[in-house]
């Protein structure tokens, strides 16, 4: 009996001052965190696999790039368009450096890099460019599909809105 | 010693003091006092209503503009077995909506430079035949009004449909877009597509 009540208590609650005040800290402190600190996103295609695959959920991480710029290697959440629409892609170079796709092998500066978070085999051919100052390079980790189909280049700092939480 | 001089006719009253006149017996007021406040917050939550209904119907320009957005995305947006009727009616529509020339730069498409009404038109109307089914929203509309007479709005536009091979549409891209006021319609000027990623 005692413990029906409590449940009913506790699904049920009274709407007493001080639960209303609990409540609303709650959700003010919900919509701070989600809404603006650690906003949840949701995966969708396979640019990003293997380690990122489709359907996947995760956080952007907002105060990431606070205080530092990203480095290369680094996965970064870069708006799109709007508020809601994001890409998730890797910074392969930064500003000032040259890029360039020599028979799938990627090229920085004229050096050949290394990249462990590659899983499938790509042939892409991209004469060099370079990274105009305030941007960065990215790519997705997928290179498989051909090269027009795959969104990737110079995007301005200002549009990376932080990095994935995990 | 002066001696005032009673010049009004009005009994003499040095101080100002007005003596109240207390309500005579079976004089009292025929509305009670509470009601009277009653009749005053009535009367200011009418005034309050007839505002609000004002503003409601009063059309801004920031509702101008996003209704030309709304016209234009009725326009693009095309149902499954769309006759030749209503074809005829949105080209004219989407035409109604610009410029007598507009500068457009959409990459992704490979359209860049200047193009009349009737190019634009034309591009709609080719446009359509590749598509079964076609629907344009937009969304995040933001404007401002940089000098009198013109408006700039930064939207998303989200394309979702069916190609005539069957193939899914879902596409968004962040649009900036000018629009000038010619003879009180807000009409296009100009739509660029922003390139985030520049290979």
């Amino acid at each position: 009996m005692a413990l029906n009540r409590r449940i009913s208590k506790f699904f049920f609650p009274s709407l007493t001052p001080n639960f209303v005040i609990r409540a609303g800290c709650i959700a003010l402190a919900a919509y701070l965190v989600f809404g603006h600190l650690l906003t949840p996103f949701w995966i969708k295609g396979n640019s990003m696999e293997p380690a990122y695959r489709n359907g996947q959920v995760n956080f952007c991480w907002k105060l990431r790039y606070l205080f530092s710029k990203p480095y290369r290697g680094d996965v970064v959440v870069i708006r799109f368009t709007g508020e809601r629409i994001t890409l998730l892609k890797r910074v392969v170079a930064l500003e000032n450096e040259e890029v360039e796709f020599q028979n799938g092998k990627l090229l920085i500066n004229g050096k050949e890099q290394e990249e462990p978070y590659l899983q499938y085999p790509y042939d892409w051919t991209l004469p060099a460019r370079r990274v105009e100052p305030g941007s960065v390079y990215v790519v997705g980790d997928n290179r498989s599909v051909p090269m027009q189909n795959h969104l990737f280049g110079q995007t301005s700092l200002t549009r990376i809105l932080g990095g994935p939480l995990w | 010693m002066v001696t005032p001089v009673r010049t009004t006719g009005k009994p003499f009253n040095p101080t100002g003091r007005v003596a109240k006149k207390s309500p005579s017996v079976g004089q009292r007021s025929m509305i009670p006092d509470w009601l009277k406040i009653k009749y005053v917050l009535v009367s200011m939550a009418l005034i309050a209503i007839g505002i609000g209904i004002f503003f409601m119907f009063l059309e801004s320009e920031e509702k101008k503009v996003k209704k030309q957005f709304h016209l234009l995305s009725e326009g693009v947006s095309k149902e499954t077995g769309e006759n030749i009727f209503t074809l005829d009616q949105k080209l004219k529509k989407i035409g109604s909506l610009f410029n007598d020339t507009c500068d457009m730069a959409i990459p992704a498409h490979s359209i860049s430079g200047q193009m009349t009404r009737e190019e634009i038109t034309g591009y709609a109307a080719r446009g359509r035949l590749y598509v079964s089914e076609l629907h344009l929203t937009f969304h995040d509309v933001m404007i401002t009004f940089p000098q009198e007479g013109e408006a700039r709005a930064r939207v998303t536009a989200r394309l979702t449909g069916k190609t005539t091979a069957g193939e899914g549409i879902n596409e968004a891209h962040e649009i900036d877009c000018l629009l000038k006021k010619i003879e009180k319609k807000w009409l296009f000027s100009s739509i660029e597509v922003v390139e985030v990623l520049k290979k």
